[in-house]
């Protein structure tokens, strides 16, 4: 491989985003890493979760690794088409809670229909329970946080697909 | 030392909080409103939670958003910054409710400096010079024509509950008096609920002097000498410098002596701003307590080598004053801060928007406290400080042309900003000259002055 073919290839690794590119041709081999920003977190809490009665968290995560689970069920969800879903947003900052008590049955499940005042969900702050209502008629595609887990202003809880 | 600082503001300043978290080892934690979202204090901290949307009062300024932030992160402490909460005297309550350390003043102590007539009564009980006035809150309007005819008119009639220029009328004469009281009345129950006025002499052209203080939990306290802020325009400070070229070493002296009585007997603690108005003769008269860091605290920091942002989180996890700081404060040269607002140098009206070239000044004796950044927006929800220009110099001379000079090469395109106004200021014979009063600025622009009448 010539230096103009090697330009080449490091500009379509810039053009396409992909973090890492290797390249075999006959008895050449290139590998083109791009230096990957670590992702910026929003989700504060370290992967251990932090109990409500106060007890200090073991030390956290190093920064760059992202809070697992809400990442990854955010990613399930956008398989589906996202232009037709309707996103439920957390109004407050707290821990989400997907059912009325510790050992009861969710407020609903994917699959569910829900209509409009139906609870979805209790998010507490500051020891309030705070029960998030839904807005509109639709069917619930995805729950979006863990049981239990922090959220914050804005954060997408539940995906649903309107009637 | 806290195991973790959850900063409750934005911008500047909680860019500020975290230089002095990351220099001292403590993880930290930003929170930030929906419009901000791409802030620096964001990018910088180690944590961010968003804790609400654009407008202050449901983000900034919501205590439960940011208590919630605090518990969710495991945050032990709060930096408050400057404006938003940081004199709320019911949220420093709330923070001691959750076990959480409020970095500032006591909640007991911030309330009374916030009630601006009990907080004179506490200096003057220590001797400090107060402005004449009456003695506590006016009863009437009659009550007020009496009291100003002991000190002498002008007098200016104050709202008791508030500041920055609202509830506050002149008044240059008895026959004016009824009037100005039940307007000044009104102001104040519209913007601070209570309608209670006091009254003081009123000094025709005066310079704003204030000193900075710091106290620790054992008692001891320190003064860092004064600032002023004499270039203001509707009681927004443009420029402030350290030291005042009005103050004499004696007279900075006597005063620091009598505010490190007064403050220790309040039992103040953490750091505070004590502001008092010069009048002609030289006289100094105490108008208020500012129980919080100031925007304008960088120029102290240059003249006198300490960290305060760094000696509030200290003093705050208990360490004594003899700790933080090296030895007794000594001055050391002159400094200078311009505000750069973003703002049309025409109406006056802010300017928000994309910053699309940025490139600040740097090199010997400048410092930049900012928060902008090229492709960064200027949100119009909130103040608008781009940036602190602070500039040091050996003497007052050198201070004013670092300014120039830092002024002429600060790039900012894309926003319309203070700096032509800042240029016209330092370059105004009476700034060089130190000749200044908080009417400077209607004096050099009194077309514009007259067209926002």
């Amino acid at each position: 491989m010539d230096l103009k073919e090697i330009k080449e290839l490091v500009q379509v690794v810039i053009d396409s985003g992909v973090a890492e590119l290797e390249v075999t041709r006959g008895d050449s081999k290139v590998r083109i890493r791009r230096q990957v920003e670590a992702p910026r977190q929003e989700i504060v809490i370290p992967a251990q979760a932090v109990s409500a009665a106060g007890q200090p968290a073991a030390a956290p995560a190093p920064n760059p690794a992202p809070a697992a689970g809400p990442a990854e069920a955010q990613e399930a969800a956008q398989a589906e088409p996202e232009d037709d879903l309707h996103f439920v947003k957390s109004p407050i900052v707290g821990t989400f809670y997907e059912a009325p008590a510790p050992d009861a049955e969710p407020f609903v499940k994917v699959g569910d229909h829900i209509s409009p005042g139906q609870v979805l969900c209790i998010i507490e702050s500051m020891k309030l329970m705070n029960e998030i209502e839904a807005e509109i008629s639709g069917t619930i595609v995805a729950k979006l946080v863990e049981n239990g887990k922090p959220v914050e202003y804005g954060q997408a809880l539940f995906s649903v697909r309107p009637d | 030392m806290f195991r973790k600082v959850l900063i409750a503001n934005r911008g500047e300043i909680a860019l500020r909080v975290i230089c002095a978290c990351k220099e001292l080892g403590i993880p930290t934690v930003a929170v930030y409103s929906e419009a901000d979202r791409n802030s620096l204090h964001v990018r910088f901290a180690d944590e961010a939670v968003c804790i609400g949307p654009a407008k202050s009062s449901r983000s900034y300024l919501d205590f439960p958003a940011i208590i919630s932030a605090a518990e969710l992160t495991n945050a032990d402490a709060i930096h408050p910054g400057y404006g938003f909460l940081s004199e709320n005297a019911e949220f420093s309550e709330v923070c001691q409710a959750s076990g959480l350390q409020f970095i500032g003043p006591p909640p007991d102590v911030t309330r009374l400096m916030g009630f601006k007539q009990h907080a004179r009564e506490a200096m003057e009980k220590a001797g400090v010079p107060i402005l004449p006035g009456s003695q506590g809150i006016l009863a009437s309007a009659g009550e007020a024509r009496e009291v100003a005819a002991e000190i002498g008119y002008p007098v200016i009639l104050k709202a008791a509950a508030g500041g920055g220029g609202r509830g506050m009328r002149i008044v240059r004469d008895g026959s004016e008096m009824d009037g100005a009281f039940s307007q000044a009345q009104q102001e104040a129950e519209a913007a601070f609920s209570r309608p209670d006025l006091y009254l003081e002499k009123f000094i025709t052209a005066p310079r704003h002097i204030e000193f900075q203080i710091l106290a620790d939990t054992h008692g001891g306290v320190e003064v860092f000498g004064e600032r002023e802020c004499s270039i203001q325009r509707r009681h927004q400070k443009l420029i402030e410098e350290a030291p005042s070229p009005a103050v004499t070493p004696a007279l900075r002296q006597e005063i620091s002596d009598r505010l490190r009585r007064a403050l220790r007997d309040v039992g103040y603690v953490n750091a505070g701003t004590v502001e008092f108005l010069m009048d002609e003769t030289g006289h100094l008269y105490f108008i208020e307590v500012n129980a919080r860091i100031q925007v304008e605290h960088p120029v102290t920091e240059l003249i006198t080598g300490a960290d305060l942002v760094k000696a509030q989180i200290q003093v705050a996890a208990g360490m004594r004053l003899s700790e933080i700081l090296d030895g007794p404060v000594e001055l050391r040269g002159h400094a200078l801060e311009c505000r750069i607002n973003a703002e049309d140098p025409e109406t006056l009206m802010p300017s928000p928007g994309k910053i699309t070239a940025f490139h600040a000044p740097g090199f010997i004796g400048v410092r930049v406290d900012t928060a902008a950044y090229q492709e960064g927006v200027i949100p119009p929800y909130y103040d608008s400080l781009v940036a602190k220009l602070i500039t040091h110099g050996r003497n007052r001379d050198e201070a004013i042309k670092r300014m120039s000079r830092a002024l002429e090469m600060f790039v900012i395109e894309g926003i319309r900003t203070s700096i032509p106004l800042h240029q016209r200021i330092l370059a105004h014979p009476d700034f060089v000259a130190g000749k200044l009063d908080t009417h400077f600025l209607e004096r050099l622009e009194p077309e514009r002055a007259a067209k926002q009448a």
